[in-house]
This record gives C-alpha cells, structure tokens and sequence, in this order.
C-alpha cells in the first residue's frame, strides 16, 4: 500500500511538468500583451517597456519558461502583475477558501445524493422514486448561475435569511454550497440508485434477508457499502472538481475562490497567478484520485494495491 | 453511514443557527465591480483603484464635484507669468498616517518619484512638462516647467497625483501599492484580494473626524449580485448597475439611484492611412448613416447623451458643436462622389462587455449602416486581444474599423485631443490608433498646451475641435451615464463624472 501511495506521488513530477508546459505555451499562444493591458486605453510605452523588463516580458521564451520552473521547484511562484502580492499568498488564501467551499458543497451533495439514491432503489418506482430521479435530471441540468441567482433572490432578498454575497463567515458559504452542490447530489443519487438496484439483486443479499437480518441492516450494511464503490469514483471526480474551483459559483456570489483567481488571471494576463492556479488544480486533482483509489480499499477488502 | 448523515444534519443545523450580523453603526458596505489593482496612486489604473485611492489620498490640488479645481493640500498657489513656475502655499498641521508630517519635502519627494528611474505608470503626467522642484520653505513649493502648460493643474487634481508618506514609499518600494499611506480621511486596514479591502476612520484627519467609522469595500463582479446585493441590505451601496434593472430599483422606496453623466464618450474609430477611410468624404458617409438619437433612446433607454464631439460636455474646454444629422441618403451619394456608387465593404470590431452595451451598439450601427450601403462584417475579441489588435503600428495593422470609449482622466479637453489625434501620438507610442494626421491640427493642439492665458487657450480648443467635427477621423457617437444606487441613509455620497464613486469625511449614516 504504502508503495503505491509513494509510486503514485512519483507520478505527480511528469504530470505537473506537462502542466506547467502546457500552460506556459497556451498563455503565449493567446493574443494580448500584460503590460499593455495593464496600461488600459491611455498606455504610456515607457511604462509599458518597464513592466515587460520588471517581469521578464522582454526576456526569450524558453528563457521566461525555464526561469519559472526553477523559481517553482522553490516553492517562489513569483508576484502577481496585477496588485505585486506574492502569488503563492494568493493561492493559499484563495485555496483554503475553495477547500471550505468544497467540503461543505461536497457533505450537502452526498447527503442529498446518497439519501435519495438508496430510497429511490429499495422503493424502484415509487413516487418518491419517480420525484428524486425528476430532481436529479434538474439538478444535473440547471445552469449553476441559474441556480445561483435564482437561491440568491428567494433565500437573500425576498426571504433575507442568507446574505446574498461576500464571505467570512458560515452563513455566507450556504447557498453557494447548495448551488455548486446541487449537480453533484444529482450524479451522485443517479449512481447510488443504479449500483444499489444492482446489488440487492445479488444472491447475497438474499442470503442475508433469509438469515432473517433486519431490512436496515440488509441495505445500509450488506447492500450499501458494496454498492458505494462506483459511488465512490464520482464523488472522488465531483470533489476533484470542486477544488479545482467553481468560478460560475464563485463569480455569482462573489467568493475569492481559486476558480475566479484563475479565470481572472486568464483575462487579466497575470501569467505567474494563471502558471501557479494551473499547478495547484492540477495536483489536487491527481491527489483526490489517489485518496479515491485509497478509499475503494476501505470500502472494499478484495481491492489491494501491491 | 447514519453516522454521517446525522455529523451532516447537525453541521448544516449549525449553520443555519447563525443569524445575519448586527451591522456595526456607521460602517458602509460598498459593492463595486471589481477589484481594485494598485493602491500607489501613481501607478492606478483602474477605476476601482482610483475610487479606493481618493479616500486614502489627497491631492495639491482637487477636483469638487462639478470638475472645477479648488484647494486641497495646498491652500493656495500662483503661477509665474512666463507660465515657466508654479508656486504652491502648503496647509500645516497635516501628517500622513504614519505620522509623517506633510510639508515641501513630501511634494518634492512625491514629484521626484514622478519624474524619476522608478517610472511610474502615471508619469506622463509630470515628465513632458516638470523640469525640477524646489522646496522654497518647509510649508511652500516650486515646480519649475520646461514649457508652459494649459491644464498643469489639472495634472495634479489627477487621481495619480494623490501624494503619499515618503516614509513609507522609502521603505516599501512599489509594494506601497498594497500597503498605502495618504494623508486622507480614511486609512488602509486590510486588502483580502477578489474579496473586500477595508478602510477605516482617520481620527486625525486635518478636515474634520471623518463621520463613517469603516468602509468595507466588496468585490461584486456579477452585475445581478451587486443589485441583489443592495436590495437585500447587504450593501449599502452599488455601483455600475445595470441598465435593465435601473427602472424596477428606482420603484424600491429605501433606494437614492444617482445617474451622473461621464466624461467618457464612445466612438467610432477608422484606420485614416488606409483605403478608402482615408477618404473625408467616406467618413462623412458613414457619420451621416448613424443614427445617434435611435441608439441612445432604444438601447440605452436614455441613460446616455448623443455626442457630436469627441469631448464630453463636462470636460474643461468642451466647446459645443452642431449635432451630426442623420441623413443615410446624403450618405449614398457622398459614397458615390468618393467613388463607391454601389457601397462598400468594411471589417468593424468592437469590445463585448468593456462598456455598457458596447456590442449591442456596434450591431445597431452595423444596421444603420447597410441603410447607406455600407456593408461592415462584425467582430469581437476578449479585451486583452482587443487592446493588443488596436494597438499594432501603421504597418502591421489590419483593424479597418473599431469601437472604443476615452475619458480624460484629467478632466480636461487636451488628454482628448492630443493623444488621440495629434500625429506625433502614433500608436504603439500613443493612443492615436487611427493614424490620423493634420499638420493644422496639431498646431493647434500645440499652441493651447502651450498657452498661458485662458483666452487664448480657449480659442486653440474651439479651432482643434472644429477641425475634428469637420474631417470627422473618429466618429463620436454617445457620453456614458454611470448609475449608483445606495440606501437613503446614506448621505453626502460623491458620484464624480470621471467614473469614480467615494465617501469623504461629511458621507454618514443616518440612524
């Protein structure tokens, strides 16, 4: 186990190479320049020339290239073009907001996700079972700032029981997580109901019925977690997502979240926040992947990695 | 798994028990559009700076509300006759929020900034014209101009000439941009980026304790947010509201909605070296085939003015020009005389969401403009590209027709006239990217820079405008409103023209 935990970081160093090449090149690709765009209509061209040499702008580009990897390989990211704060402040900052977005986003989406997928498949075509699936083709198919703006105007303006904006504190974060959630919990009670109408036709789960086991412990013992493994991959991707950032959810309710940091930088050109945004989304991806492929073990005692 | 669900339930329970904060007495939560980028004063360039940078700093010399220039650090000044010197006659008993007194030296020191190795983004403010400053005595000053300038003081009301703590700018470098130190009645607390920046009261401001205690200033890009924003009360303040949402939050008892006309005037720029824009009479043509009055009135519901000049009626130096008239067969036949009986073909650009209802209007004109038979194929680009695509050299470019907006962030006609038009202002130098060259006009856009009586700098502006609504290289089509929209508690907020929103030590809360 512990070797392939060890083998799988290893991984990470080609990955996070290509990341950083890929993204270098996408950003040369595009058109537009930092410093004129820095500059606005009314660009002075001293200041112009000045701001490419501060920021190595003027320099070759796998002399630019090379530069930014070895600054990163120490852990420098270098400084934002835009407001000269150190890009690995803004990233931690952005990130930790982001990872309480998620986790919050990700407990309501399994919540919601899991209750309404196992009700759905021990009562197949029920009422009940017919509404969640209704829900769920909603949920899945509502744009997010839809959804965003809609929660926004029923909970903040007419209800006034959520701020419609900014952060700091818990209260903020609710309806974001609902919103951002609400396609995850709808993935989520699709795959719970369709892996658990597979198991609980499996023979063993008529064994245990016939042991005269109670019906909970059937479905949430013998049935649920052999059901959970497919369950498992989704909620892993959905998460990886999440801390990728949401910039729709972060840009409705105006959350500093990773998603906004780089999708601003994008448009911003501030290539040293967009290099270091690119690398951070990139190893937690790969990182929530290892934490899945962990967690079928857990869930699953056949599963071993040697 | 119950486990879980029930940590879930109990969470989210938990959650919920948090009731909206008591908001603090005289704290005001401002909504603006976006974040700012640098608080250094000399190296703003964004409105959203600007604003924040206005409460933080002050200037020599300031703008009221009306654009005209009174006395703000210096109580006084007086202008050598050759027009060569300005003295300024300082206020005491001021000190930037370090506790650094401000005195001759902190000018000196700032103006030197300005003109020295750092080159500030702003600096074209102070290099052209300042040669050396002198402090005369601890509470008077002296800059000493290569060449006398019309609108110097104009330059020093510019939001970039707010002056800040030696002190601090000696030990932080252009890192003052995010820690900065004003002399202004609100000081800087913190600056979480994307998120909020904090100001707070400056107790010992020399106008007076500030009457608001804290303003917190939220990043709120989504137009609807900032509006959902004010109407829930969790902003005392919005700016840059959209115009659909105007007529139903001016129904909202609780809502002031402050509509103020810009100095910024979108227009329509040709490539004048090139084929056949080169050409007078097609320019004609096509100003003659835009209908001003339809597009103020239909796209933007009158929250707008048709614009027959480039300068903006607030701007000092305005001088008011007859309307263009709409005549889309006068057109034709113009096209016809310049050789183009049956119309022609053009490439046209514009920006999609860099002012308001930028796109949409440059899919009105491309509609009135097939009524003249002029044909133009419409294009976008995301604003770094566009910049980048309107920016190249006469010789590289292929922009034949584009859409943009200028407002002089001095205030005054000559940020308009010289670095849009006047031939030495070429792009990538300047900002004249239309490559429009008149010897007689830049004549006189050099003579009323140079003036030093009023009279005769006045008579130079009448004659450059004169010029350009005549050869029309630039076809201006409409002046900007900016709408706010705060709760009626709160009073004494400054709307200014030049597209800045902030509070000063009179701005309160009414209980």
């Amino acid at each position: 186990m512990i070797r392939y935990v060890v083998k799988r970081l290893m991984m990470l160093v080609p990955v996070l190479f290509g990341v950083t090449l890929v993204s270098f090149s996408l950003l040369q690709i595009v058109p537009g320049d930092p410093a004129v765009l820095l500059a606005g209509e009314d660009a002075n061209p001293e200041f112009i020339e000045a701001v490419r040499k501060e920021y190595g702008f003027d320099q070759p580009l796998h002399v630019q290239y090379l530069r930014f990897v070895a600054r990163a390989v120490q852990g420098d990211f270098g400084i934002s073009i835009r407001n000269r704060e150190p890009v690995i402040r803004l990233l931690l900052q952005r990130f930790s907001f982001t990872v309480q977005l998620s986790f919050l986003s990700i407990l309501i989406a399994a919540a919601i996700g899991l209750v309404a997928g196992v009700v759905s498949a021990t009562r197949q075509y029920s009422l009940f079972d017919h509404a969640s699936m209704v829900g769920a083709l909603l949920g899945i198919s509502m744009p997010i700032f839809w959804l965003g703006l809609l929660l926004m105007l029923v909970f903040s303006v007419h209800l006034r029981w959520f701020p419609a904006g900014g952060s700091g504190e818990l209260r903020h974060l609710i309806l974001p997580a609902i919103a951002l959630g609400a396609a995850s919990a709808a993935v989520i009670a699709r795959m719970t109901r369709a892996s658990m109408l597979e198991v609980i036709r499996q023979d063993y789960i008529r064994t245990a019925r016939a042991n005269g086991l109670r019906e909970t412990v059937v479905i949430y013992k013998h049935a649920l977690k052999n059901a959970m493994i497919p369950v498992i991959t989704v909620f892993g991707l959905e998460f990886g997502y999440m801390l990728g950032g949401a910039v729709l959810t972060e840009t409705v309710f105006s959350l500093p979240g990773v998603g906004r940091l780089m999708v601003e930088g994008i448009f911003q050109r501030d290539y040293a926040v967009v290099q270091g945004a690119m690398l951070l989304v990139a190893t937690t991806f790969v990182l929530v992947n290892l934490l899945t492929d962990i967690a079928y073990a857990l869930f699953d005692p056949k599963i071993r990695y040697e | 798994m119950k486990r879980t669900l029930l940590g879930a339930t109990l969470v989210l329970a938990a959650l919920l028990a948090f009731g909206p904060g008591a908001a603090q007495a005289q704290t005001v939560i401002y909504a603006a559009g976006a974040d700012p980028d640098s608080l250094d004063p000399p190296n703003a360039e964004s409105n959203p700076s600007e604003a924040v940078n206005r409460m933080i700093y002050e200037n020599l010399v300031k703008f009221d509300a009306k654009l005209n220039l009174v006395p703000g650090l210096a109580e006084r000044w007086e202008q050598a006759p050759d027009g060569l010197s300005w003295t300024f006659f300082l206020r005491k008993g001021v000190s930037f929020h370090d506790g650094t007194p401000f005195n001759a030296e902190a000018v000196k020191y700032f103006v030197e900034r300005m003109l020295g190795p750092e080159k500030p983004s702003r600096a074209g403010l102070y290099t052209p014209f300042v040669e050396s400053v002198t402090v005369v005595d601890p509470y008077t000053v002296r800059m000493n101009l290569k060449t006398p300038f019309a609108f110097f003081l104009n330059n020093l009301a510019h939001s970039a000439s707010g002056i800040g703590s030696p002190a601090a700018h000696k030990a932080l470098g252009k890192d003052i941009a995010r820690k900065p130190v004003g002399t202004g009645p609100f000081k800087f607390v913190e600056w979480v980026h994307g998120d909020h920046l904090t100001l707070a009261r400056n107790d010992a401001y020399w106008g007076g304790k500030p009457k608001l205690e804290k303003i917190v200033i939220k990043t709120v890009k989504e137009d609807a947010a900032r509006v959902m924003m004010l109407q829930s009360g969790d902003a005392h303040l919005a700016v840059r509201l959209p115009a659909e949402d105007i007529p139903r939050l001016e129904k909202d008892a609780r809502l002031q909605l402050d509509s103020t006309e810009t100095l910024r005037v979108l227009y329509v720029g040709f490539n004048c070296q090139k084929k056949p824009f080169s050409d007078v009479r097609v320019r004609k043509a096509f100003n003659l085939a835009t209908d001003r009055d339809s597009i103020v009135r239909n796209l933007y519901r009158g929250r707008a003015l048709p614009a027959s000049n480039i300068v903006a009626p607030r701007t000092t130096g305005y001088v008011p020009l007859p309307a263009h008239p709409y005549d889309p067969e006068k057109a034709k036949k113009l096209l016809a005389e310049a050789g183009y009986p049956n119309g022609l073909k053009a490439r046209f650009i514009s920006p999609m969401g860099r002012y308001p209802k930028d796109y949409e209007m440059a899919q009105a004109l491309q509609q009135q403009w097939k009524q003249a038979g002029i044909e133009v194929s419409l294009g976008t680009m995301e604003w770094a590209a566009y910049l980048a695509a309107t920016r190249k050299p006469v010789d590289q470019t292929d922009v034949e027709i584009f859409l943009l907006g200028w407002a002089p962030s001095s205030a005054e006609a000559r940020w308009i006239l010289y670095p849009l038009y006047h031939s030495d202002q070429w792009v990538p130098k300047g900002n004249n990217r239309i490559f429009y060259a008149n010897k007689e006009f830049d004549d006189y856009v050099d003579k009323l820079t140079k003036a030093t009586v009023q009279a005769e700098r006045d008579k130079y502006l009448k004659l450059a405008q004169e010029v350009l609504h005549r050869e029309v290289p630039q076809i201006p089509i409409l002046v900007t409103k900016e709408t706010i929209g705060y709760t009626k508690k709160l009073k004494g907020v400054i709307n200014s023209p030049l597209e800045l929103t902030y509070f000063d030590q009179n701005t309160h809360l009414e209980k």
